[in-house]
C-alpha cells in the first residue's frame, strides 16, 4: 500500500510530500525523502520490551511493571529532571510539562543544547521571522550563517531555497543568490555564490562589520575582520541591500560559539537594520522535527520555552541556572526520566557520569547511547510512522503527523498518561 | 600539538541516528577530521589512531582528512566521542562550548572504544540485545 503526503519526522523540516510504501507492519519504500527520511522510515531496530537493569544485569519487564516502577522513581525524588521532549508528539509534551508540575520537578527539552541561545536573544530583541512559504515564493537572496542544510536539513534547499522555484521566483536557481557563512568548507559552501569564510568565534565582529556598513558606517571597518576581508565585507552587505527580499538562516555555527546569545543578537540587529532598506528576514534551523513543539508546548503551558523549574511551585527559568546540562553537571537532579532524546551521546561525559550514578528512566523507541546509562527504558511507537501526533515545523507552522499502520507499541503519550495518573493519586488532590 | 575543535552534524551521523551500537555509527562518531598537512606533521596515516585530549579527558578517534579544514582546527561530528572530552562549563547559558574546545593530539595505538564502553566508563552498563 502507497500512502501519500506522509510527513518526515526527522529533521525541523517536516517535509510533507513523501510517498511511503507499507507492507503489514513495516515500510518497504521511501519516495520523495532525503537518505535521512529513509533510513528513518526503512529503520528496523526498534527495542522490543520494555527492559530494566540491576547492577549488572538488564531483564525485561512488562509495561505495567515499568510504568509503575518509573512512577515510584519520580515519586520518590526530591529534585527529578524530565529531560529530552523533541522528539516525541506535542500531545506528549504537553503530559510531560503537566507531570512536572506535579512533581515539582525541572523540566528542559533539546534547545538547551541547540536553539536555547536563539531563543534567549529572541527574548530580548524580538524575532523577525517569517514561514518557509515566504521564503520559497519570495526570497531572491538566502544567507546560511553556521549552518551546513545540505547535511542537517537536505531538503532544505530544494524545498524552500536554492533550488525551488516560487511564485515570485519562476527560475530560483538563477534567480536567487546564496551566501554561505562558515568557518570550514561545507558541501553547502560548495554551491554558494559567496563564501565568507570566519575565523573560529568571529562571528560577533564580523555581524558587528556588516551593521556597521549597513549604518553607513562603513569607513570604521579595518581591512580584515576575524579573517574576512573588508571588500568581501562591502561587497556582501550591497548584495543584501540590493536584494528584494533577503532571508537569513542560522545553525549552531553561532548557538554555540563564543558569544552564544548575543551573536544571535547581533544577527538579529543586523536584520533589523537591513529592514531599513529592504525586507529581511531571520530564522533559526532547528533540527529534531519537533524541537520547536516543546518550545511552543512549554510555553503555552508554563510561559517559558525551555529549562523550566517547579520546584517553587510555580515555574521559574534561568538558563544557566535551570538548564539540563548545568542541573547535571552540579550533580542535583535525584533522578531523571529522560523522553525521545539521547543525552548520553549528546551531554558532556561529567554529566551521563552523573546520569548513571542515579535512577535514570528512558522511554524512547531505540537502544541509545543513553540506554548503557539507564535503569529503565520503555520503548514506545515513532510519532509519525506508527502513531499520529501535532509537530511544529522550523518555522512554527503546526502539522498533523500520520501514522501509517497500527503500532504493536503504545505511544509516548499513553506511558506519559499512566505515569501521570499513578503520580496523581498518590499526590493527592 | 594543540587543535581547536569543532563538532556539527554530518549526514552519516544523522542516517545511523537510530542505531548507536552498530559500527556505521561508531565509525562516524569516532571520526577526527583534520587538515591533511597537520596529519603529516604529526606523523599521522590516513584512518589511523589518534588519541585526542580535551578538558574533560582523553578518547581515541580515528584521523581522517580533510582538506576543507585549516590548519589547527578538527571536525568531529556530534556524539559520545566528542563529548568525552568537552567541559561541562557553559557561562551561564546552559550550552557547552560544542564549537571551540583546545584539545591536544597525537598518534597511538591504543584501540576504539564501543559506545556501550565509553557509557561504561561513565559508570552505566552495557545493553547489547
Ligand atoms: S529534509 Fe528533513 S524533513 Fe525533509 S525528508 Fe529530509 S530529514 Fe525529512
Amino acid at each position: 500500500m502507497k500512502v501519500e503526503d506522509v510527513i518526515c519526522p526527522f529533521c525541523g523540516c517536516l517535509c510533507d510530500d513523501l510517498v511511503v510504501e507499507v507492507e503489514g507492519e513495516r515500510v518497504i519504500g521511501v519516495e520523495n525523502g532525503c537518505t535521512l527520511a529513509q533510513e528513518k522510515f526503512m529503520g528496523d531496530h526498534r527495542l522490543g520490551h520494555p527492559i530494566r537493569r540491576t547492577g549488572k544485569e538488564w531483564t525485561p519487564v512488562s509495561y505495567d511493571e515499568a510504568i509503575e516502577t518509573a512512577a515510584r522513581v519520580l515519586l520518590e525524588a526530591d529534585r527529578p529532571l524530565l529531560y529530552g521532549w523533541s522528539g516525541t508528539q506535542g500531545e506528549a509534551q504537553s503530559v510531560g510539562v503537566h507531570l512536572a508540575e506535579l512533581l515539582g520537578a525541572v523540566i528542559d527539552n533539546t534547545s538547551t543544547v541547540c536553539h536555547g541561545p536563539s531563543i534567549m536573544a529572541i527574548q530580548e530583541v524580538g524575532h523577525p521571522g517569517c514561514t518557509l512559504g515566504q521564503v520559497k515564493n519570495r526570497a531572491d537572496l538566502l544567507i546560511y550563517w553556521g549552518c551546513n542544510p545540505i547535511d542537517a536539513h537536505p531538503r532544505h534547499m530544494s524545498r524552500y531555497t536554492t533550488y525551488a522555484d516560487g511564485f515570485f521566483l519562476k527560475d530560483a536557481f538563477r534567480d536567487r543568490k546564496v551566501i554561505v557563512v562558515d568557518i570550514r568548507e561545507t558541501e553547502s559552501s560548495n554551491i554558494a555564490d559567496e563564501f565568507i569564510r570566519i575565523d573560529p568565534g568571529g562571528d560577533y565582529e564580523v555581524l558587528s562589520a556588516l551593521r556597521a556598513i549597513v549604518r553607513g558606517k562603513g569607513a570604521l571597518v579595518p581591512a580584515s575582520v576575524s579573517g574576512v576581508s573588508r571588500e568581501q565585507l562591502f561587497r556582501v552587505a550591497d548584495l543584501c541591500k540590493a536584494a528584494r527580499f533577503g532571508a537569513i538562516f542560522f545553525g549552531l555555527g553561532l548557538t554555540m560559539s563564543p558569544g552564544k546569545q548575543k551573536n544571535i543578537r547581533n544577527a538579529i540587529e543586523l536584520t533589523e537594520e537591513l529592514n531599513r532598506h529592504t525586507k529581511f528576514t531571520i530564522s533559526p534551523m532547528r533540527g529534531h522535527w519537533n524541537v520547536y513543539g516543546s518550545n511552543e508546548v512549554f510555553t503555552w503551558i508554563s510561559g517559558y520555552p525551555y529549562a523550566v523549574d517547579f520546584a517553587r511551585g510555580i515555574a521559574f527559568y534561568n538558563p544557566g541556572e535551570t538548564t539540563a546540562v548545568d542541573i547535571l553537571k552540579r550533580g542535583e537532579c535525584d533522578a531523571c526520566l529522560v523522553v525521545a532524546s539521547d543525552p548520553g551521546a549528546h551531554f558532556p561525559r561529567d554529566c551521563c557520569a552523573h546520569l548513571a550514578s542515579i535512577p535514570t528512566i528512558q522511554i524512547d523507541p531505540h537502544v541509545n547511547a543513553t540506554t548503557h546509562l539507564s535503569h529503565l527504558q520503555i520503548p514506545v511507537a515513532v510519532t509519525g510512522i506508527d502513531a499520529e501526533g501535532t509537530a511544529y515545523r522550523m518555522d512554527g507552522v503546526p502539522i498533523r503527523t500520520r501514522s501509517l499502520f497500527p503500532s504493536r507499541y503504545p505511544t509516548d503519550t499513553e506511558i506519559l498518561e499512566r505515569i501521570y495518573a499513578i503520580v496523581a493519586r498518590e499526590k493527592g488532590p | 600539538m594543540k587543535f581547536l575543535l569543532n563538532t556539527g552534524r554530518t549526514i552519516r551521523q544523522g542516517s545511523f541516528v537510530e542505531r548507536k551500537n552498530s559500527p556505521a555509527y561508531r565509525n562516524e562518531a569516532s571520526s577526527c577530521r583534520m587538515n591533511p598537512v597537520d596529519m603529516m606533521e604529526l606523523g599521522i596515516e590516513e584512518g589511523a589512531n589518534v588519541m585526542v585530549t580535551g578538558p574533560a579527558g582523553t578518547v581515541v578517534m580515528r584521523g581522517v582528512p580533510e582538506p576543507g579544514l585549516r590548519k589547527g582546527e578538527v571536525f568531529v561530528c556530534l556524539g559520545p566521542f566528542a563529548n568525552h572530552i568537552i567541559s561541562t562549563e557553559t557561562h551561564g547559558t546552559g550550552m557547552p562550548d560544542f564549537k571551540t574546545t583546545v584539545v591536544e593530539i597525537v598518534p597511538t595505538d591504543e584501540r576504539i572504544a564501543e559506545i556501550w564502553e565509553l557509557m561504561e566508563s561513565c559508570g552505566g552498563w552495557r545493553y547489547e540485545g
